[in-house]
């Protein structure tokens, strides 16, 4: 007890200048915590239905109680969100499943969850075939945020893998082709992008011809996205030592199974930090989409603010999305940090 | 072909031969379109309070979702058929022009520009919209002359700015302008008494106004400095539709003007003994038929979704927490500016 007192004294006041800082840090820390600490929480009203109830002066709670189904599933219809509920926890205890490592057929268990699951979301959002049908522009909040990350995720990771390995490919077509993709995709904002799939596409597109607005989002994203993955995964090839490589030749094996055994599981556990990294800068760049009126979290929050009952409650919107994002980007972040360690990720390289 | 048969179409309805003409109907892809699919497909505004916004059961509400649910009840006779795609400023013409809605009611200003060069019309105006201003209902101000020597909040560099400026300029009134970074920031500053007014347009005032400390204390000009008018858009061709869009409009604005409410239809549609009536409700002349539609195509929209000043009412007006007055958007005979053709 004493003797970590004493280390933490040592570090915080080591001398006057260390103190100083200190002091002014924690200064800073109560200057800025305490208002905001009695906005949120002490002068907050939490129970109530109408903004008559916040008499408080701090944060008006009641608006986020009132509007969290919006929040959570946009406009979905209500008697249909069990369904939403029903695929969160199906997804979520079979991914949970991955983590038990004395899993028995853990591959197939893992293989199962990325054949199965995503169509089976989009049936049981979608509809159809026994549902009933529920279309995509009735979808929100942050049922829709986590739908578009992680189906352009899944569609940009392998791409961006396969990019990769076409950009160190010796063949030189496909070199070619890499190349170009993953630098047009980079050098395009994802807004433009996300203007031109949802706005110029049906312009283009003969009638009837129409692919889903909500699709065409996720495609773009996707695209984006999956150049940055190769990029990323590219820097976990270069970082690979050679004799990787010839050490696999020299057993014979060929391309596909060196690559496959030998180079990308050592290349993925290099690049994870980045990919993460990648994932969570889709993430939020998820509410782009916005600007073409697709409602995600941000978007369903920010339109809640229309409404003449809750005009006004902006901070405790923007407020409330952004502890959101923040909670499932630092959960992620914590998730990558482990699977590093618990992979045995090369260290101090 | 489409201009000689429309031609037709207006020499028949002259010789007052309404149920030949229905025979003769011009072709209107939108409207076959709308009955095929069994919806109406409307373009909103994402979230504007009053106007187009998602009430706290998900369900569209406003004065420009109001519009587009009675033009369904005219045209399928259920209100409840109409589907909303909200849509951003950027995208409202893209979506109108490729066909993904049937009428974009939006709170969109008519133009010259638009109109002309982005292929679309529009259709009649369901708010008048400019700019005015709010003040304290103490200081005893009541139209934009009566601010001389006040002082205006404005976010610097914005329309409203260069417009107030320009207007108390003319007037050589001696009016200070301060500017603030955002508008934000500028009705706060007004709220908190550093400035005598604050300059919007009123719809986005109505909004502001239930900001404010004390919204009940503050008084939202009716008379207007800029012309906005707004209505329902809808593409080139497809005259017919064009039509059906336009007379629901003015079908709403009549029923007003001629006291019809959704509580009254009923009754009025079989006693009324009043000839222009009996004509927007269906009971005389065959006017639905005349546009494809049912002859009680009015009735519905007025019964489901009410005249013009329920609407109004309903959702920005004294029934809505914004209780915007109707200014300008009052009946001419009232003082304001509606002015329907008749159905005759």
């Amino acid at each position: 007890m004493t003797a970590s007192l004493r280390v933490w004294r040592e570090r915080l006041f080591a001398g006057p200048v260390s103190s100083v800082v200190t002091a002014l840090i924690v200064a800073a820390i109560v200057a800025i915590g305490w208002p905001l600490l009695r906005w949120a929480v002490l002068d907050a009203t939490f129970s109530g239905a109408t903004r008559n109830d916040c008499t408080g002066g701090g944060a008006c709670w009641v608006f986020v109680r009132a509007r969290f189904g919006q929040f959570m599933y946009g406009l979905y219809p209500i008697d249909q969100r069990w369904r939403i509920d029903l695929f969160a926890v199906i997804a979520l205890v079979w991914v949970a499943l991955l983590f038990v490592r004395s899993l028995p057929y853990r591959a197939w268990v893992g293989l199962g969850a990325l054949v199965i699951l995503p169509p089976l979301g989009v049936w049981l959002l979608g509809g159809g075939f026994g549902l009933q049908p529920v279309e995509t522009r009735q979808w929100g909040g942050l049922t829709l945020t986590i739908f578009l990350a992680v189906y352009a995720g899944l569609i940009a990771v392998p791409l961006g893998i396969l990019l990769a390995l076409g950009r160190q490919s010796r063949l030189p077509a496909v070199r070619l082709i890499s190349i170009i993709f993953i630098e047009f995709w980079r050098g395009v904002p994802i807004i433009a992008v996300i203007f031109l799939a949802s706005l110029l596409l049906p312009l283009i597109m003969p009638a009837g011809a129409d692919v889903d607005r909500l699709a065409r989002a996720v495609i773009g994203l996707a695209f984006v996205i999956s150049a940055y993955m190769a990029e990323a995964v590219r820097g976990g090839l270069q970082a690979l030592p050679t004799g990787q490589h010839e050490a696999a030749k020299a057993l014979g094996l060929s391309y596909w199974k060196s690559t496959g055994f030998i180079v990308l599981p050592q290349a993925l556990r290099i690049s994870l930090p980045a990919m993460t990294n990648e994932f969570i800068a889709l993430f939020k760049n998820t509410t782009l989409v916005l600007v073409v009126s697709i409602l995600d979290l941000l978007g369903i929050a920010q339109a809640s603010l229309a409404d003449p009952n809750w005009v006004g409650m902006n901070m405790e919107a923007y407020a409330f999305t952004g502890l959101v994002y923040w909670l499932i980007c630092f959960a992620l972040s914590r998730w990558s940090k482990s699977l590093e360690t618990a992979g045995g990720a090369p260290r101090g390289h | 072909m489409k201009t000689l048969s429309g031609a037709l179409l207006g020499a028949l309805l002259m010789a007052g031969a309404g149920s030949a003409a229905a025979q003769q109907l011009t072709p209107s892809p939108t409207l076959d379109a709308i009955k095929a699919r069994g919806h109406l497909e409307c373009g909103v505004h994402l979230g504007l309070p009053g106007f187009s916004f998602a009430n706290d059961k998900g369900e569209w509400s406003g004065l420009d979702v109001d519009y587009c649910r009675a033009l369904a009840a005219a045209v399928l006779g259920d209100a409840t058929k109409v589907k909303f795609t909200p849509t951003s400023v950027q995208q409202r013409w893209p979506v109108l022009q490729s066909g993904q809605v049937d009428v974009l009611s939006r709170n969109t200003t008519i133009t010259f520009s638009r109109n002309a060069s982005l292929g679309v019309d529009f259709q009649g105006i369901n708010f008048y919209e400019g700019q005015t201003f709010i003040v304290r209902t103490a200081a005893g101000a009541k139209e934009p002359k009566d601010l001389d020597g006040a002082t205006v909040c404005v976010a610097a560099g914005s329309t409203e700015e260069k417009n107030a400026a320009d207007w108390f300029r003319e007037r050589n009134m001696k009016v200070t302008i301060v500017n603030f970074q955002k508008n934000d920031d500028a009705i706060t500053a007004y709220d908190s008494g550093r400035c005598d007014a604050y300059t919007a347009g009123v719809g986005a005032l109505a909004g502001q106004r239930i900001k404010l400390k004390a919204p009940n204390d503050n008084l939202i000009m009716t008379q207007l400095i800029s012309k906005d008018p707004q209505g329902p858009v809808t593409r080139y061709g497809d005259e017919r539709f064009q039509a059906v869009v336009r007379w629901v409009l003015n079908g709403m604005i009549t029923a007003e003007e001629l006291g019809v409410t959704s509580a009254n239809v009923d009754e009025m549609k079989t006693k009324s003994q009043s000839a222009e009536v009996r004509r927007l409700l269906g009971v005389d002349g065959g006017f639905g038929a005349m546009l494809g539609l049912p002859d009680d195509w009015m009735y519905k929209a007025i019964k489901q979704v009410g005249n013009y000043g329920e609407s109004y009412e309903r959702t920005v007006g004294q029934g809505s927490p914004l209780k915007l007055a109707r200014g300008y958007n009052q009946l001419w005979n009232k003082g304001g500016l509606l002015f329907s053709p008749s159905f005759q």
